[in-house]
C-alpha cells in the first residue's frame, strides 16, 4: 500500500485491521470498511478495466452504485466468477480476488484497444449499417459479434451461495438513510409506527456524515457531529428496524418493493461458509418516503474519460470517509459550488489542488470564498477543452469560454495533475419513484426532472424532491413528511442552520472545444463508449425519441443504466431539437434499480425446492419398488416399475399385460375428491354434468361428463351416491383446484338458491385400485366380510366395509375395462392398505402399474383423458358420447352452446380410432393425420391424441381427433412422418372387448 | 391389523424455534348457512362457532376455526384414540347433515397440523407467507388462510408464538423440508 495516498484520520476506515486482496493476480492490501475501490485507489491503481466498444483504459469514476466505469470480475473460480461488479459497491474482505474485464491479455496492454484507432469507422449503428450486406455473411458475422459482446465472463457451474426471501409488512418505509430519511424514520418512529429505514450503505448519514466544514453547522456543531447525534438516537425506537447494505431494487405498485440485503458480502471467506449471501426483502408498505439523494453529474468535454477523472464529490468521500486521496496534485472542473467543497477537503488533508476550473463567470457563495481563503486558484470562466496521459490522466488544456459559453476563445494552457474530479450539477435519484408509477416534473432552473404526480402513498423529500442546500433538505423534509404522515412534532422546527448557499448557475450540455466535434471525444456513457457525437448523428439520422436515440446510440444501457449520461443525452437532445427537455421526457426507468444476482431473485426455491411436490400415502412404496415418477400436476406419480434394467416400453408391455392376465394394482390417490351434501345435491349434479342424477340410487356410481359454458369437455370422473343427500365426485387430478373453484363460484354466484355445499376431500382418502380378472379373489381376501357377487356388488355400485376395524368405501368401478375394485380409506391407512392388498394378491402375480400403462389400457378401451385426447374443443358429440347428453333435463352447464350452429357441424374434428398398417408401427402423439400427400398445401385434418403397442392386442393402437371422423370409419389415411408416411385406417374407438364382458367378468 | 401412518411423524428444534407434527387430531369441515345450524352446533360441542372472519372458539377439548361465513373447521386439542375416532363424525352428521341443516365431512387425514412453537416462529413464516402477521401475532385464537412456500395453508395463533399450522396431506413433506430447510437461517 502506498502510504502517501491514505491519510490516517478517517473516523470510518478501521487502520488496525489490514485486509489481503488480489486485483489482476497482484496481492494488495487495504482496511476494513474499504471499498475494492477505495483500496485500489490507496494502491495508486486507477486503470480498472477496458471500455466496451473502443477499449479504452478506464479507472473509478465515482464512489456509488452509478459507476459506469470501475466494473470487475469477482472469483479466481471460473465455475463460480461473478461479471460486472461495482468495486465501489464491494467491501473489502479478506480473500477478495478481482480482475479486469474486457481486456486481453491484460488491462495494461489489450490488444482490443486497435478499435479506439479505428473509433472514427465505428460510429453509432455503426453494426446496423455494416452486418447488413451480404446478407448470406451474417452467420459469419454472428460469431464474431457474439464472441465480443457483452462484458464479464458467466460463471459456469451452479451458483453455490445460498440466498433467501422474507416478507416484511410496515406502516412506513423510508429509503435511503442521509439526513432527510434519518429525519423520516426519528418522525415516523416517534409516533408509534412500525418504521423500516433501508440503506444501501454499510453506515447510515449519506454524505453529511462526513460533511466537517465551517460553511454547514447545524445547532453551532457541524452537520456531520449534529447527524451522528440523530442516527444514535435512532437505536432508542423499538418500533424501527434499520437495514444497511439494502438496496432498493424495485417499487412495485400500491408499495409493494424489493430489497436487496447483502448479508455476508463483506465477510472472508471463511466467515460466509455455510450462511446466507444476500436475501430479496418482499416489503409492503402502507406509506413510502423516498430519500435517496441525489447524484452527482460529470461534464462533457474532449477525452474525458481517462484514469484519473472522477466526480467531484466521490473524491470528497474518497479523502473524508476513507482516508484516500485520489491524486497528489488533483484539479477540480465545475459548474456548481459542490466542487468547493472538495477542494477545501482536500486542501485541509494536504493533498495539492492545482486549481479549480469553473465555467461559470462568478459566484459569491461562502463555500468558494472559503475556498479562495486557502488560497485555490479558480479559473473562472473556463472550461477543458481536453486530457492528456494515456492509463492515467496527466494534464488538462483550459480555455476561456465565449460569454455565450458556445465557443472557446483565447490562449490554450495546460495544467499538469494526476487526477482531475469533475462536477455537472446534480440529478435528482427518481429512479424509484417513476418505477412506482408515479410521474415526473421538469425544473428549468437547474434542469433536473423532480417528482410530480404519484398514485401511491408516498413522498420523496430531500435532494432526490429537488432540495439540494442544507437548510431546504431539514426544513422541506420537516415538513412535508409531518403532513405526510399527519404527525406534530417539533424536534426540527427550530434548527439554527448555516450553510452555503450556490448563488449562481450555469449549465452546458456539452462543453465546446477547440477543435470540431469530429475531432473529438467527449464520452457521454461511459460504459457503452457512447458520445456526444454518437447522440448527433442519431438526431441527423432522423431520430427524435429519447428511447430511440437510446437504442440507437446505446446511450443508457449497460449495467449502469445510464445513471450518468441520461440527463446529458436529453440535454443535448433538446438542444439540437430546439425543444425543451421538459417536453422531451426521459427513458423509463425500470427495476432493478441496481443489478440483481439470480440467486437473489430465486432465493431457496432451487434444487429440491424449485417446485412444490404432492406424494401419495404410498409414495415411499412406490419408491421402495424402483418406480419412476411422473409430474401430473404437482404431483409425484408412479410412472411406470421398471425391473432389472427394463426400458419404460418393456416395463409399460409387462405391466399391461400382467393386469389383463391376472391383476394389476394402481396408487389412484391423486384423483380429485368432492364430498357433496345438501338436499339439492342431485339437482346440482344435474346442472353440473351433462347427464340425468335424480333417479341413481343410493350405493351406486356413475360416469359424468362437466362442460365449460361453451359447451367443449372441462373435465370427467365418477361420482357416487352415499346416501339420500350425500354423494362423492371424482375429478381428473389436474383439475381437481378448478373444478372444486368452478362449482364453488356457481353455487355462490348462479345457483345461491340451491342447498349443497362442497368440501375437498382429496387428501382424505388414498385410492387403492385392484383390477384385472382376479381382482375379485383379491378383495375377497383383504375384505373377507363382503358379498363381491355380481347380483350384491355389480359394476358401478359402491359399498362401506371395514378392513381390520377401520372404515372404508369400495367402489367397483374401472378405468381398465377390467373387472375393477378402488378402495377409499383414510390417508393415513392408505399404505397399510396397499401393501394388504399387494400381499393378498401375490399368488395372483398382481402387479403394480403406473400411469403409463393406465394409459394404455384405458386407450385399448376407447376410454378419454380429458386433457390428452380433448384439448377445449371437443364437445360431447366430438368425442361420439352423444349417449352423455340428457335430452330431458332443462339445463345443464353449456348445454346451449351445444346447439349453435358451429357445434353441431357434422364436419368437425371427431374422436376415432387409428389402427396402422403395419401393426408394429406405433404412431407419435401429436402427429398430423391427412388424406393425401401429394396435394399442395397439404391440408391437416387432425392429428394422433394417444397411442401405444397393445400387448393384449398384439398391435398398434391410437385415438385421434379428425375432421368428420365419424364418417371416415374404413377409410384408409395417411400420417406423414420426418423420414416416411405411415398409412393408417379410421377405427372405432374401442379396441378391446366392446361387449363390455371382462368388465362383468 | 392396518398400521397408521402420519406423514411427518418428527420434530425439530432450531434457534428459538420448535416444530412438531402432532397426529392423530380430529379434523371436521362444518358447512351451514342458518341460524339453527350454529344453534345445533353450539348444543353438540358447548362451543358456538364463530361468525367474526379469521377468528376461532376454543374449549378444553376442541377448537373451531372460521373458514368463511359458512364454513368452519373443527379440530381436536388432543390426539385422539384411533380405536374410536367416528364417534363426533357421527354425531354431527346424524345432528347436521342427516336432518339438511349442512355438512358435516371428516377431513382428519385431508389436514396434518403441524405445531409451530418459539420466539421466532414469526420469523421462518416472513421466508415464505406473504401475510401480515403484525395484528395477528397479537390476537389470541386469529386464524388465517393464507400461503407458505406456495402451499395453502390454515394457521391458527394458538397462543402467543404457539401455532398450529394446518397443511393438506399430499403438501405436507414438502413444506416439512422447506420448514427445516428455513429455520436453520433463522
Amino acid at each position: 500500500m502506498n502510504k502517501n495516498l491514505r491519510i490516517t484520520n478517517s473516523k470510518f476506515i478501521d487502520q488496525t485491521s489490514r485486509i489481503s486482496f488480489k486485483f489482476n493476480g497482484k496481492t494488495l492490501y487495504g482496511f476494513r470498511g474499504d471499498t475494492l475501490a477505495s483500496a485500489l485507489l490507496a494502491n495508486d491503481i486507477h486503470l480498472v478495466g477496458r471500455s466496451f466498444k473502443y477499449h479504452r483504459p478506464r479507472g473509478i469514476m465515482t464512489c456509488g452504485s452509478e459507476e459506469p466505469n470501475g466494473i470487475v470480475q469477482v472469483g479466481n473460480d471460473s465455475s463460480m466468477t461473478e461479471p460486472n461488479t461495482r468495486a465501489t459497491e464491494i467491501e473489502l474482505y479478506e480473500g477478495l480476488e478481482a480482475t479486469s474485464q474486457n481486456c486481453w491479455p491484460s488491462v495494461n496492454f489489450d490488444v482490443g484497444a486497435i478499435n479506439n484507432f479505428f473509433s472514427l469507422f465505428i460510429p453509432a449503428a455503426f453494426y446496423y449499417k455494416t452486418f447488413m450486406w451480404p446478407a448470406s455473411f451474417w452467420k459469419k458475422y454472428e460469431y464474431f459479434i457474439r464472441k465480443s459482446a457483452g462484458l464479464g465472463r458467466s460463471p459456469t457451474k451452479p451458483d453455490k451461495d445460498i440466498y433467501d426471501h422474507r416478507y416484511l409488512h410496515c406502516d412506513v418505509l423510508v429509503v435511503g438513510g442521509g439526513i432527510s430519511g434519518i429525519i423520516a424514520a426519528k418522525l415516523a418512529a416517534q409516533n408509534n409506527l412500525n418504521t423500516v429505514l433501508i440503506d444501501d450503505k454499510n453506515n447510515l448519514g449519506g454524505t453529511t456524515l462526513f460533511q466537517e466544514n465551517e460553511c454547514f453547522k447545524i445547532n453551532n456543531s457541524y452537520s456531520n457531529q449534529w447527524l451522528k447525534k440523530e442516527i444514535e438516537n435512532l437505536n432508542s425506537f423499538k418500533n424501527l428496524t434499520i437495514k444497511t447494505r439494502t438496496t432498493l431494487a424495485a417499487y412495485h405498485s400500491y408499495n409493494y418493493l424489493l430489497a436487496r440485503e447483502n448479508l455476508t458480502d463483506h465477510l472472508s471467506l471463511n466467515e460466509k461458509k455455510d450462511k446466507i449471501r444476500q436475501r430479496l426483502w418482499k416489503i409492503r408498505a402502507k406509506k413510502v418516503i423516498i430519500a435517496t439523494g441525489a447524484m452527482e453529474r460529470p461534464l462533457i468535454f474532449n477525452n474525458n474519460d481517462r484514469p484519473g477523472i472522477i466526480l467531484s464529490s466521490s473524491i470528497k468521500k474518497y479523502i473524508d470517509y476513507y482516508g484516500v486521496k485520489c491524486g497528489q496534485n488533483i484539479s477540480l472542473f465545475t459548474n456548481n459550488d459542490s466542487a468547493y467543497e472538495t477542494a477545501i477537503s482536500l486542501s485541509k488533508s494536504g493533498v495539492i489542488v492545482n486549481s479549480v476550473i469553473d465555467i461559470r463567470d462568478k459566484s459569491n457563495s461562502s463555500i468558494v470564498k472559503e475556498a479562495e481563503k486557502l488560497g485555490i486558484k479558480i479559473h473562472w470562466k473556463h472550461t477543458v477543452v481536453n486530457t492528456n496521459g494515456y492509463k492515467r490522466i496527466s494534464s488538462i488544456e483550459l480555455m476561456k469560454l465565449s460569454d455565450d459559453g458556445a465557443a472557446v476563445v483565447g490562449n490554450k494552457s495546460k495544467e499538469e495533475c494526476d487526477c482531475l474530479g469533475i462536477s455537472g450539477g446534480w440529478t435528482p435519484r427518481v429512479h424509484l419513484f417513476t418505477q412506482s408509477g408515479g410521474k415526473l416534473k421538469f425544473r428549468d432552473k437547474d434542469n433536473i426532472f423532480l417528482p410530480d404526480k404519484s398514485a401511491s402513498e408516498q413522498i420523496s423529500i430531500g435532494s432526490c424532491n429537488g432540495d439540494f442546500e442544507l437548510d431546504d433538505v431539514i426544513k422541506n423534509s420537516n415538513k412535508s413528511i409531518k403532513e405526510f404522515l399527519n404527525v406534530n412534532n417539533s424536534d426540527y422546527e427550530n434548527l439554527e442552520i448555516k450553510c452555503s448557499k450556490e448563488t449562481d448557475k450555469k449549465n452546458i450540455w456539452l462543453l465546446p472545444s477547440n477543435k470540431p466535434l469530429g475531432k473529438t471525444k467527449p464520452f457521454l456513457d461511459f460504459q457503452n463508449d457512447s458520445t456526444a457525437k454518437d447522440v448527433k448523428l442519431a438526431l441527423r439520422e432522423g431520430f427524435k425519441s429519447i428511447e430511440h436515440v437510446k437504442r440507437y446510440t446505446t446511450t443508457g444501457m449497460g449495467t449502469d443504466q445510464g445513471k450518468l449520461s441520461n440527463m446529458h443525452a436529453l440535454g443535448i437532445i433538446a438542444e439540437a431539437a430546439v425543444v425543451n427537455m421538459g417536453e422531451l421526457g426521459t427513458t423509463t426507468f425500470r427495476p432493478p434499480y441496481t443489478p440483481l444476482t439470480f440467486g437473489a431473485i430465486v432465493g431457496r426455491n432451487v434444487g429440491e425446492f424449485f417446485d412444490i411436490t404432492r406424494k401419495t400415502p404410498m409414495h415411499d412404496w412406490h419408491a421402495k419398488y424402483n418406480a419412476e415418477f411422473e409430474n401430473v400436476g404437482q404431483w409425484k406419480r408412479a410412472w411406470y416399475y421398471p425391473i432389472k434394467n427394463e426400458t419404460m416400453y418393456e416395463a409399460v408391455q409387462r405391466e399391461s399385460k400382467a393386469a389383463r392376465d391376472s391383476a394389476g394394482i394402481l396408487d389412484a390417490s391423486t384423483l380429485g375428491k368432492i364430498d357433496i351434501q345438501g338436499s339439492d345435491s342431485s339437482e346440482f349434479l344435474n346442472r353440473v354434468y351433462t347427464n340425468e342424477w335424480s333417479k341413481l340410487e343410493i350405493g351406486k356410481c356413475r360416469y359424468g361428463l362437466m362442460l365449460n359454458e361453451d359447451g367443449m369437455v372441462y373435465d370427467d370422473g365418477v361420482t357416487t351416491r352415499l346416501g339420500e343427500n350425500h354423494y362423492i365426485m371424482t375429478t381428473t387430478t389436474g383439475g381437481a383446484a378448478n373444478v372444486l373453484s368452478k362449482l364453488e363460484d356457481y353455487l355462490q354466484t348462479e345457483w345461491p338458491e340451491l342447498d349443497v355445499y362442497l368440501t375437498s376431500v382429496t387428501d382424505h382418502y388414498a385410492t387403492v385400485s385392484i383390477c384385472g380378472p382376479n381382482s375379485k379373489k383379491i378383495l375377497s381376501k383383504v375384505i373377507p366380510d363382503i358379498d363381491l357377487s355380481d347380483k350384491e356388488f355389480p359394476h358401478m355400485s359402491f359399498k362401506n366395509a371395514l378392513i381390520d376395524n377401520i372404515k372404508c368405501r369400495v367402489m367397483r368401478i374401472s378405468f381398465t375395462g377390467e373387472h375393477s375394485y378402488e378402495i377409499n380409506i383414510q390417508s393415513s391407512y392408505g399404505k397399510s392398505v396397499w401393501e394388504k392388498c399387494f400381499e393378498a394378491g401375490k399368488e395372483f402375480n398382481i402387479t403394480p402399474y403406473g400411469t403409463e400403462t393406465m394409459h394404455l389400457l384405458r386407450a385399448e378401451k376407447g376410454f378419454i383423458i380429458a386433457g390428452q385426447d380433448t384439448d377445449g374443443t371437443m364437445t360431447p358429440v366430438d368425442l361420439q358420447m352423444d349417449w352423455i347428453i340428457s335430452k330431458k333435463k332443462y339445463d345443464f352447464i353449456g348445454k346451449r352452446s351445444l346447439y349453435r350452429s358451429d357445434t353441431i357441424r357434422e364436419d368437425r374434428k371427431q374422436l376415432v380410432g387409428l389402427v396402422t398398417d403395419d401393426p408394429k408401427e406405433v404412431l407419435e402423439e401429436g402427429a398430423q393425420i391427412v388424406s393425401e400427400t401429394n396435394k399442395q398445401p397439404i391440408e391437416m385434418l387432425g392429428h394422433v391424441t394417444s397411442s401405444y403397442f397393445s400387448p393384449n392386442l398384439n398391435k398398434s393402437i391410437a385415438l385421434a381427433i379428425l375432421k368428420n371422423g365419424k364418417k371416415l370409419k374404413g377409410q384408409k389415411m395417411f400420417v406423414p412422418m420426418k423420414n416416411k408416411t405411415i398409412n393408417v385406417t379410421i377405427t372405432d374407438t374401442v379396441f378391446l372387448d366392446k361387449e363390455n364382458k371382462r368388465l362383468n367378468a | 391389523m392396518l398400521n397408521y401412518n402420519s406423514p411427518i411423524m418428527d420434530v425439530k428444534d432450531y434457534l428459538q424455534i420448535k416444530i412438531s407434527e402432532v397426529e392423530p387430531i380430529i379434523k371436521i369441515n362444518l358447512r351451514g348457512k342458518n341460524r339453527d345450524f350454529i344453534t345445533k352446533i353450539a348444543k353438540e360441542l358447548s362451543i358456538i362457532p364463530p361468525t367474526d372472519p379469521n377468528t376461532s372458539s376454543s374449549n378444553e377439548k376442541l377448537n373451531i376455526l372460521w373458514l368463511s361465513p359458512d364454513e368452519w373447521l373443527i379440530y381436536s386439542s388432543d390426539k385422539i384414540d384411533l380405536k374410536n375416532n367416528n364417534s363426533l363424525e357421527n354425531k354431527l352428521f346424524d345432528q347436521i347433515s342427516k336432518i339438511k341443516l349442512g355438512s358435516v365431512t371428516n377431513v382428519s387425514d385431508h389436514w396434518v397440523m403441524i405445531n409451530l412453537k418459539g420466539d421466532n416462529v414469526f420469523e421462518l413464516l416472513s421466508a415464505g407467507c406473504p401475510f401480515n402477521f403484525n395484528d395477528f401475532k397479537n390476537s389470541k385464537g386469529a386464524v388465517t388462510q393464507t400461503l407458505l412456500n406456495h402451499i395453502d395453508v390454515i394457521i391458527h395463533n394458538k397462543n402467543i408464538n404457539d401455532l398450529n399450522l394446518f397443511v393438506r396431506r399430499s403438501f405436507s413433506n414438502h413444506l416439512w423440508s422447506w420448514m427445516n430447510d428455513s429455520a436453520r437461517f433463522i
